[in-house]
């Protein structure tokens, strides 16, 4: 087994899917909105890094989808940003009257609506089969370190951007306000306050960082298809989240860890025979879910990922 | 001219007349008990001040300015200040915090909660959210997060948190439930002391003995609509209140 290459692995896809989970924990954790369709921002972003940076489509090629604009990548990336935003707003409009449950209900139905577009609208992005092979920027430019090293940079860095950020956000007073609407609303809204705009703001600030991890997930697979883009990256999230503690960005951070750092521990495994890798896929998931449990049983981060204190003491 | 005017405001829920062709003025600096057995519509009509209720008809105005129409947290910052029957708080905030997120800050906008240029505000902020703390005797608990307070340190942070945003009347709705005599004994003592320092307060109450000697006018309700008002020793002896409260002793079957 190669550590070298799986400490890389962890690193970046940690780097990427943290940055998920953080805007889950700013959305869910902070604000108290249920997100169930972190994913939706997730694809939303990759796909638009991809048609925005492919070569035109050409009729050689079976290839199919919408456009190629042959931007560079820094553009690319702009631009998911931007289709995160736009796709927020568009979920989020409508959506961020509705309390709870069916908010949840919602915005999963919206991903689920989003996949079933991907997949179905075979001149979008090639439907089932995606767009594979696709390119990774500055190749040249890096030539003088291993690709892969500079991914993981990379990724790490937009990581640490997104938490420096969100972690100045929770410790001010609109974290307060956040936190104060979700724990009770019409105390907030007697007290003089729209709940309303800190809701859409907070869901419209932060999914921009969703779809701009869609388009880093874009250069570690070289893969903008379908199956990546599952209702279990939603899921994923989710876990690492509830393991870490909610609520509090560095639990966040130490959840998709965890996560990530099981999945590919057991990855990692030689299996001689394809069977064997089935049950240990199977178990995979039962370990995931006992993990979970035990989490939430004895709390063995609590004392790491208690609310940060925020006031700035006179006395 | 009253500060607070309500001419006749009905509301109702289904078949119930709630509130029904309500009128009654609250003056500037008044402490003033609002009264009536159960059903007699006293929470409804806190409810349509503060917005969470839209009346059919009438008017609500404050200092001259209408408040029906308006949502509830626009009459909030227009200075109406109020609580709940059960009171209400930001559980996983610390009291001062209950404080600081009552009042608006210009960190709570991104841009400005990202650079942290609110520092100075926070800081004056602070230092008044710790007195208000001490005026309801909640001085030493400021760290502590509301959700381990007892039922009455919780509604004396409830009064905190809405004199914290400096109302132009504060609504109390049954602040001595669940308050042990010596935080009752304390809480007299406060509103006696808003009370000196001008502001207007309306209490609903249950607890007679501690209203009437606590405010100088009462407006005493009945089926939605204000059977009489006067100051309390009129109301004490009057024998349509004692009526409304105990029933007819020679009419009908109670």
């Amino acid at each position: 087994m190669n550590w070298g290459q799986l400490a890389i692995t962890v690193v970046t896809l940690v780097s990427i899917l943290g940055v998920v989970t953080l805007v889950l924990n700013m959305q869910y954790g902070h604000a108290g909105l249920i997100n169930f369709g972190v994913v939706a921002y997730f694809a939303a972003g990759a796909y638009t890094y991809v048609l925005l940076t492919q070569a035109p489509p050409s009729e050689a090629s079976l290839d199919q989808y919408a456009i190629g604009l042959d931007l560079p990548a820094w553009a690319g990336l702009a631009g998911a940003a931007v289709a995160g935003l736009v796709f927020a707003a568009i979920t989020g409009w409508p959506t961020l009257r509705l309390r709870g449950e069916y908010l949840a209900l919602t915005t999963f139905a919206f991903a689920e609506v989003f996949h079933s577009f991907i997949v179905n609208e075979q001149r979008f992005a090639n439907g089932t089969r995606g767009l594979v092979g696709v390119p990774r920027p500055y190749r040249e430019e890096l030539s003088f370190i291993d690709y892969d090293i500079a991914l993981a940079v990379a990724a790490l860095v937009f990581l640490i951007i997104a938490y420096v950020i969100f972690e100045r956000i929770v410790r001010s007073p609109y974290g307060r306000a956040l936190e104060a609407l979700r724990d009770d609303e019409l105390a907030l809204v007697t007290s003089g306050k729209r709940s309303r705009r800190f809701r859409l703001e907070i869901f419209l600030f932060t999914a921009p960082f969703a779809a701009m991890a869609g388009a880093f997930y874009i250069w570690y697979t070289t893969l903008a298809i379908p199956d990546l883009f599952t209702a279990e990256v939603t899921f994923i999230v989710w876990i690492a989240l509830v393991l870490g503690g909610e609520g509090s960005n560095r639990g966040a951070l130490i959840g998709i860890t965890l996560v990530i750092l099981f999945e590919e521990l057991i990855r990692a495994i030689p299996f001689d025979t394809i069977r064997a890798a089935q049950i240990a896929a199977s178990l995979e998931v039962a370990a995931l879910g006992l993990l979970l449990i035990i989490f939430l049983r004895w709390q063995p981060f609590a004392s790491l990922t208690r609310a940060p204190k925020r006031v700035a003491r006179s006395g | 001219m009253g500060l607070l005017r309500i001419e006749g405001v009905s509301k109702r829920f289904g078949g119930l007349r709630a509130v029904d062709q309500c009128s009654f003025t609250v003056e500037q600096g008044s402490l003033t008990g609002l009264i009536g057995p159960n059903g007699a519509g006293k929470s409804t009509v806190f409810n349509l001040i503060s917005g969470l209720y839209k009346p059919e008809s009438g008017s609500i105005r404050l200092d001259g300015e209408e408040l029906t129409g308006q949502s509830p947290d626009e009459i909030a910052a227009r200075g109406v200040g109020r609580t709940f029957q059960t009171p209400r708080s930001f559980s996983t905030l610390s009291c001062l915090e209950n404080l600081l997120a009552s009042i608006p800050s210009s960190g709570e906008h991104l841009i400005s909660s990202i650079f942290g240029t609110y520092l100075a505000e926070e800081k004056a902020a602070t230092v008044r959210a710790e007195d208000y703390l001490d005026l309801v005797g909640l001085g030493a608990r400021s760290d502590t997060p509301a959700d381990e307070l007892s039922g009455g340190e919780l509604r004396m942070l409830e009064v905190a948190r809405q004199l914290m945003r400096n109302p132009k009347i504060l609504l109390l709705d049954e602040p001595t439930a669940g308050v042990t005599p010596t935080l009752q004994v304390r809480l007299a003592e406060t509103l006696k002391e808003l009370h000196a320092r001008g502001l207007t307060v309306v209490v609903v109450e249950h607890n007679l003995g501690f209203l009437l000697d606590l405010v100088e006018r009462v407006v005493v309700m009945v089926s939605g609509q204000v059977l009489t008002q006067g100051d309390p020793d009129a109301i004490r002896s009057d024998p349509e209140v004692i009526n409304a409260y105990l029933g007819r002793r020679d009419g009908d079957a109670a």
